[in-house]
Protein backbone atom coordinates (compact mmCIF):
# COMPACT_ATOMS: atom_id res chain seq x y z
CA UNK A 1 0.00 0.00 0.00
CA UNK A 2 1.33 3.29 -1.35
CA UNK A 3 2.38 5.86 1.71
CA UNK A 4 -0.67 8.23 -0.26
CA UNK A 5 -3.18 5.63 0.74
CA UNK A 6 -1.57 4.73 4.25
CA UNK A 7 -2.58 8.34 4.96
CA UNK A 8 -6.06 7.83 3.57
CA UNK A 9 -6.83 5.66 5.59
CA UNK A 10 -5.68 7.15 8.78
CA UNK A 11 -7.73 10.17 7.72
CA UNK A 12 -10.85 8.12 7.21
CA UNK A 13 -10.38 6.78 10.62
CA UNK A 14 -10.49 10.35 11.98
CA UNK A 15 -6.82 11.20 11.90
CA UNK A 16 -6.17 15.14 11.21
CA UNK A 17 -2.51 15.10 11.14
CA UNK A 18 -2.93 12.27 8.41
CA UNK A 19 -4.94 14.05 6.37
CA UNK A 20 -2.86 17.71 6.50
CA UNK A 21 -0.18 15.52 5.76
CA UNK A 22 -2.13 13.92 2.97
CA UNK A 23 -2.94 17.48 1.72
CA UNK A 24 0.13 19.56 2.28
CA UNK A 25 1.60 19.18 -1.04
CA UNK A 26 -2.03 20.13 -2.45
CA UNK A 27 -2.87 22.78 -0.65
CA UNK A 28 -0.64 25.79 -2.06
CA UNK A 29 -1.45 24.30 -5.85
CA UNK A 30 -5.11 24.33 -5.19
CA UNK A 31 -4.99 27.54 -3.46
CA UNK A 32 -3.05 29.31 -6.68
CA UNK A 33 -5.91 27.64 -8.86
CA UNK A 34 -8.71 29.42 -6.27
CA UNK A 35 -6.58 32.57 -6.06
CA UNK A 36 -7.43 33.21 -9.98
CA UNK A 37 -10.78 31.53 -9.79
CA UNK A 38 -12.32 33.59 -6.70
CA UNK A 39 -13.24 37.68 -6.67
CA UNK A 40 -11.00 38.37 -3.92
CA UNK A 41 -8.18 36.66 -1.90
CA UNK A 42 -10.54 36.27 0.64
CA UNK A 43 -12.83 34.33 -0.74
CA UNK A 44 -9.67 32.03 -2.49
CA UNK A 45 -9.22 31.33 1.61
CA UNK A 46 -12.62 29.98 2.21
CA UNK A 47 -12.74 28.28 -0.64
CA UNK A 48 -9.94 26.78 0.21
CA UNK A 49 -11.31 25.84 3.40
CA UNK A 50 -14.14 24.53 2.34
CA UNK A 51 -12.99 22.35 -0.01
CA UNK A 52 -10.45 20.60 2.35
CA UNK A 53 -12.90 20.43 5.36
CA UNK A 54 -15.78 18.48 2.27
CA UNK A 55 -12.62 16.41 1.53
CA UNK A 56 -11.92 15.31 5.11
CA UNK A 57 -15.55 14.73 5.70
CA UNK A 58 -16.29 13.44 2.84
CA UNK A 59 -12.88 10.94 2.16
CA UNK A 60 -15.07 7.56 2.07
CA UNK A 61 -16.12 8.57 -1.41
CA UNK A 62 -12.82 8.66 -2.54
CA UNK A 63 -12.42 6.38 -5.53
CA UNK A 64 -8.06 5.21 -5.24
CA UNK A 65 -8.76 4.47 -9.14
CA UNK A 66 -8.13 8.45 -9.60
CA UNK A 67 -5.54 10.90 -8.24
CA UNK A 68 -5.93 12.29 -5.43
CA UNK A 69 -5.45 15.49 -6.65
CA UNK A 70 -8.01 15.02 -9.38
CA UNK A 71 -10.96 14.00 -6.26
CA UNK A 72 -9.49 17.46 -4.53
CA UNK A 73 -10.08 19.43 -7.42
CA UNK A 74 -13.51 18.53 -7.94
CA UNK A 75 -14.87 19.00 -5.20
CA UNK A 76 -13.39 22.34 -5.24
CA UNK A 77 -14.66 23.29 -8.29
CA UNK A 78 -18.02 21.89 -7.53
CA UNK A 79 -17.64 24.33 -4.43
CA UNK A 80 -16.98 27.31 -6.66
CA UNK A 81 -19.69 26.45 -8.62
CA UNK A 82 -22.28 26.55 -5.97
CA UNK A 83 -21.04 29.31 -4.59
CA UNK A 84 -21.23 31.36 -7.78
CA UNK A 85 -24.89 29.96 -8.12
CA UNK A 86 -25.69 31.04 -5.30
CA UNK A 87 -24.47 35.04 -5.89
CA UNK A 88 -25.23 35.11 -9.40
CA UNK A 89 -22.84 36.11 -11.04
CA UNK A 90 -22.54 36.04 -14.80
CA UNK A 91 -18.74 34.80 -14.89
CA UNK A 92 -19.10 33.69 -18.38
CA UNK A 93 -19.04 37.37 -19.95
CA UNK A 94 -15.78 38.39 -19.92
CA UNK A 95 -15.00 40.13 -16.78
CA UNK A 96 -13.68 44.15 -16.40
CA UNK A 97 -10.11 44.46 -16.89
CA UNK A 98 -9.62 47.47 -14.78
CA UNK A 99 -11.12 44.92 -11.93
CA UNK A 100 -8.84 41.63 -12.55
CA UNK A 101 -8.65 39.71 -9.32
CA UNK A 102 -5.69 38.35 -10.94
CA UNK A 103 -4.09 41.86 -10.60
CA UNK A 104 -3.77 41.39 -6.85
CA UNK A 105 -1.05 38.66 -6.91
CA UNK A 106 0.55 39.54 -10.36
CA UNK A 107 3.43 42.40 -9.77
CA UNK A 108 2.26 44.90 -11.85
CA UNK A 109 5.65 45.49 -12.93
CA UNK A 110 5.74 41.95 -14.66
CA UNK A 111 4.61 41.60 -18.39
CA UNK A 112 0.94 41.13 -18.22
CA UNK A 113 0.00 37.15 -17.18
CA UNK A 114 -1.44 35.42 -19.63
CA UNK A 115 -3.87 33.67 -16.98
CA UNK A 116 -5.06 36.65 -16.54
CA UNK A 117 -5.83 37.01 -20.15
CA UNK A 118 -7.21 33.69 -20.19
CA UNK A 119 -9.50 34.57 -16.88
CA UNK A 120 -11.17 37.51 -19.13
CA UNK A 121 -11.38 36.12 -22.06
CA UNK A 122 -12.59 31.95 -21.28
CA UNK A 123 -15.65 30.84 -19.42
CA UNK A 124 -14.76 28.90 -15.96
CA UNK A 125 -14.76 25.65 -17.24
CA UNK A 126 -12.58 26.06 -20.60
CA UNK A 127 -10.30 28.31 -17.76
CA UNK A 128 -10.05 25.81 -15.10
CA UNK A 129 -9.32 23.07 -18.03
CA UNK A 130 -6.68 25.08 -19.42
CA UNK A 131 -5.31 25.43 -15.77
CA UNK A 132 -5.45 21.59 -14.68
CA UNK A 133 -3.48 21.09 -18.49
CA UNK A 134 -0.88 23.68 -18.24
CA UNK A 135 -0.38 24.45 -14.89
CA UNK A 136 -0.95 21.47 -13.15
CA UNK A 137 0.02 19.34 -16.05
CA UNK A 138 -2.75 16.89 -15.52
CA UNK A 139 -4.10 14.41 -17.85
CA UNK A 140 -7.20 15.06 -20.55
CA UNK A 141 -8.83 11.97 -18.27
CA UNK A 142 -7.97 13.58 -15.13
CA UNK A 143 -9.36 16.93 -16.56
CA UNK A 144 -12.51 15.15 -17.78
CA UNK A 145 -13.59 13.68 -14.45
CA UNK A 146 -12.40 16.94 -12.46
CA UNK A 147 -14.84 18.35 -14.65
CA UNK A 148 -17.67 16.01 -14.64
CA UNK A 149 -16.99 15.95 -18.49
CA UNK A 150 -16.60 13.73 -21.42
CA UNK A 151 -12.75 13.04 -22.67
CA UNK A 152 -13.73 14.67 -26.37
CA UNK A 153 -15.64 17.80 -24.71
CA UNK A 154 -12.58 18.21 -22.78
CA UNK A 155 -10.24 18.04 -26.11
CA UNK A 156 -12.62 20.15 -27.49
CA UNK A 157 -12.41 22.69 -24.96
CA UNK A 158 -8.69 22.52 -24.29
CA UNK A 159 -8.20 23.70 -28.13
CA UNK A 160 -10.62 26.13 -28.19
CA UNK A 161 -8.88 27.71 -25.07
CA UNK A 162 -5.32 27.30 -26.76
CA UNK A 163 -7.00 29.33 -30.17
CA UNK A 164 -8.35 32.27 -28.08
CA UNK A 165 -5.07 32.35 -25.89
CA UNK A 166 -3.18 31.94 -29.16
CA UNK A 167 -4.86 34.90 -31.00
CA UNK A 168 -4.20 36.92 -27.73
CA UNK A 169 -0.82 36.27 -27.46
CA UNK A 170 -0.35 37.31 -31.47
CA UNK A 171 -2.34 40.65 -31.06
CA UNK A 172 -0.33 41.50 -27.58
CA UNK A 173 2.83 40.84 -29.74
CA UNK A 174 1.60 42.90 -32.75
CA UNK A 175 0.31 45.89 -30.56
CA UNK A 176 3.69 46.14 -28.70
CA UNK A 177 5.27 46.13 -31.64
CA UNK A 178 3.14 48.64 -33.25
CA UNK B 1 6.18 21.53 -24.39
CA UNK B 2 5.29 24.15 -26.83
CA UNK B 3 5.15 27.98 -27.11
CA UNK B 4 1.84 28.47 -25.30
CA UNK B 5 2.05 25.87 -23.07
CA UNK B 6 5.88 26.92 -21.59
CA UNK B 7 4.12 30.19 -21.03
CA UNK B 8 1.05 29.38 -19.71
CA UNK B 9 3.22 27.33 -16.58
CA UNK B 10 5.62 29.64 -16.12
CA UNK B 11 2.83 32.39 -15.74
CA UNK B 12 1.22 30.05 -13.53
CA UNK B 13 4.16 29.67 -11.44
CA UNK B 14 4.34 33.74 -11.02
CA UNK B 15 1.23 33.92 -9.54
CA UNK B 16 1.86 34.37 -5.52
CA UNK B 17 -0.46 32.22 -3.78
CA UNK B 18 1.18 31.56 -0.33
CA UNK B 19 -0.80 30.27 2.28
CA UNK B 20 -0.86 32.46 5.37
CA UNK B 21 0.27 30.73 8.83
CA UNK B 22 -3.23 32.27 9.75
CA UNK B 23 -5.22 30.41 7.44
CA UNK B 24 -3.30 27.28 8.10
CA UNK B 25 -3.86 27.63 11.45
CA UNK B 26 -7.81 28.09 10.56
CA UNK B 27 -8.17 25.36 8.08
CA UNK B 28 -6.30 23.20 10.81
CA UNK B 29 -9.07 23.93 13.70
CA UNK B 30 -12.14 23.47 11.09
CA UNK B 31 -10.74 20.17 10.23
CA UNK B 32 -10.43 19.59 14.36
CA UNK B 33 -14.16 20.02 14.49
CA UNK B 34 -15.53 17.93 11.69
CA UNK B 35 -15.66 14.15 11.65
CA UNK B 36 -15.03 11.85 8.98
CA UNK B 37 -18.94 10.81 7.72
CA UNK B 38 -18.49 6.83 7.37
CA UNK B 39 -19.88 5.18 4.66
CA UNK B 40 -24.01 4.85 4.32
CA UNK B 41 -23.45 0.97 4.59
CA UNK B 42 -21.84 1.44 8.17
CA UNK B 43 -23.89 3.68 8.99
CA UNK B 44 -27.23 1.24 8.42
CA UNK B 45 -25.39 -1.66 9.88
CA UNK B 46 -25.03 0.80 13.17
CA UNK B 47 -28.50 0.64 13.54
CA UNK B 48 -29.16 -2.51 15.84
CA UNK B 49 -31.71 -4.91 15.87
CA UNK B 50 -33.22 -3.13 19.28
CA UNK B 51 -33.68 -0.39 16.97
CA UNK B 52 -36.09 -2.17 14.07
CA UNK B 53 -37.65 -3.91 17.43
CA UNK B 54 -38.47 -0.86 19.17
CA UNK B 55 -39.92 0.27 15.94
CA UNK B 56 -41.92 -2.51 15.46
CA UNK B 57 -43.30 -2.51 18.78
CA UNK B 58 -44.25 1.19 18.65
CA UNK B 59 -46.16 0.35 15.68
CA UNK B 60 -48.24 -2.49 16.89
CA UNK B 61 -48.86 -0.53 19.60
CA UNK B 62 -50.42 2.70 17.98
CA UNK B 63 -52.34 0.31 15.49
CA UNK B 64 -54.02 -1.53 18.62
CA UNK B 65 -55.03 1.31 20.21
CA UNK B 66 -56.63 2.94 17.07
CA UNK B 67 -58.62 -0.32 16.92
CA UNK B 68 -59.69 -0.07 20.46
CA UNK B 69 -60.53 3.37 20.41
CA UNK B 70 -62.68 2.46 17.08
CA UNK B 71 -64.64 0.01 18.86
CA UNK B 72 -65.19 1.35 22.27
CA UNK B 73 -66.84 4.30 20.55
CA UNK B 74 -70.35 5.35 21.72
CA UNK B 75 -71.58 7.19 19.03
CA UNK B 76 -73.55 5.51 16.57
CA UNK B 77 -72.62 5.08 13.25
CA UNK B 78 -74.19 7.26 10.51
CA UNK B 79 -76.99 5.79 8.46
CA UNK B 80 -77.76 7.16 4.92
CA UNK B 81 -80.07 9.91 5.13
CA UNK B 82 -84.04 9.31 4.53
CA UNK B 83 -85.25 9.62 1.26
CA UNK B 84 -87.77 13.13 2.32
CA UNK B 85 -90.88 11.88 0.89
CA UNK B 86 -92.60 13.53 -2.20
CA UNK B 87 -88.75 14.36 -3.39
CA UNK B 88 -90.48 13.82 -6.66
CA UNK B 89 -92.66 16.28 -8.14
CA UNK B 90 -95.77 15.46 -9.58
CA UNK B 91 -95.82 14.15 -12.87
CA UNK B 92 -97.88 15.54 -15.33
CA UNK B 93 -100.48 13.99 -16.94
CA UNK B 94 -99.75 13.21 -20.75
CA UNK B 95 -102.21 14.14 -23.23
CA UNK B 96 -103.47 11.14 -25.42
CA UNK B 97 -103.79 12.08 -28.53
CA UNK B 98 -106.05 10.86 -31.26
CA UNK B 99 -104.47 8.82 -33.87
CA UNK B 100 -105.79 7.54 -37.32
CA UNK B 101 -104.95 5.38 -39.33
CA UNK B 102 -105.74 4.37 -42.69
CA UNK B 103 -104.69 1.35 -44.99
CA UNK B 104 -102.92 2.25 -48.22
CA UNK B 105 -104.16 1.87 -50.95
CA UNK B 106 -102.29 -0.04 -53.48
CA UNK B 107 -101.70 0.72 -57.23
CA UNK B 108 -102.55 -1.93 -59.51
CA UNK B 109 -99.33 -3.13 -60.71
CA UNK B 110 -98.01 -3.05 -57.18
CA UNK B 111 -101.41 -5.80 -55.88
CA UNK B 112 -100.78 -8.23 -58.88
CA UNK B 113 -97.12 -8.54 -58.04
CA UNK B 114 -98.45 -9.61 -54.38
CA UNK B 115 -101.06 -12.00 -55.40
CA UNK B 116 -98.26 -13.42 -57.72
CA UNK B 117 -95.94 -13.91 -55.33
CA UNK B 118 -98.41 -15.15 -52.61
CA UNK B 119 -99.51 -17.85 -55.10
CA UNK B 120 -96.06 -18.87 -55.76
CA UNK B 121 -95.51 -19.34 -52.06
CA UNK B 122 -98.72 -21.07 -52.01
CA UNK B 123 -97.67 -23.41 -54.84
CA UNK B 124 -93.79 -24.19 -52.96
CA UNK B 125 -95.48 -24.62 -49.48
CA UNK B 126 -97.97 -27.27 -50.89
CA UNK B 127 -95.00 -28.69 -53.15
CA UNK B 128 -93.02 -28.86 -49.74
CA UNK B 129 -95.77 -30.83 -47.98
CA UNK B 130 -95.85 -32.84 -50.40
CA UNK B 131 -92.17 -34.10 -50.78
CA UNK B 132 -92.13 -34.16 -47.02
CA UNK B 133 -95.21 -36.88 -47.66
CA UNK B 134 -97.54 -34.85 -45.04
Amino acid sequence: MSNELQLIEKAKAGSVKAFTELVESYRPRLFRYLVTRCNNHADAEDALQDALINAYKYLHTYNPQWRFSTWLYRIAIRNLCRNSDENITELDEPGDADNDPLDHVIAASERQNLWSSARRLLNDEVYTAMWLRYAEDMSIRDIASALDRSVSWTKVNLMRGRNTLDTELAQSKSEAYG
Amino acid sequence: MDKLAKRLREDADRIDASISPELDERINASLRAVTPQRPAEKQNSARSWTFWLASSLTGAAAAIVLIAVLNLRDTPVETAPAVAENALPDIVEVPVFDLHAEAAVLTSPLSQELEALQSDLKKAEEKLREDIGL
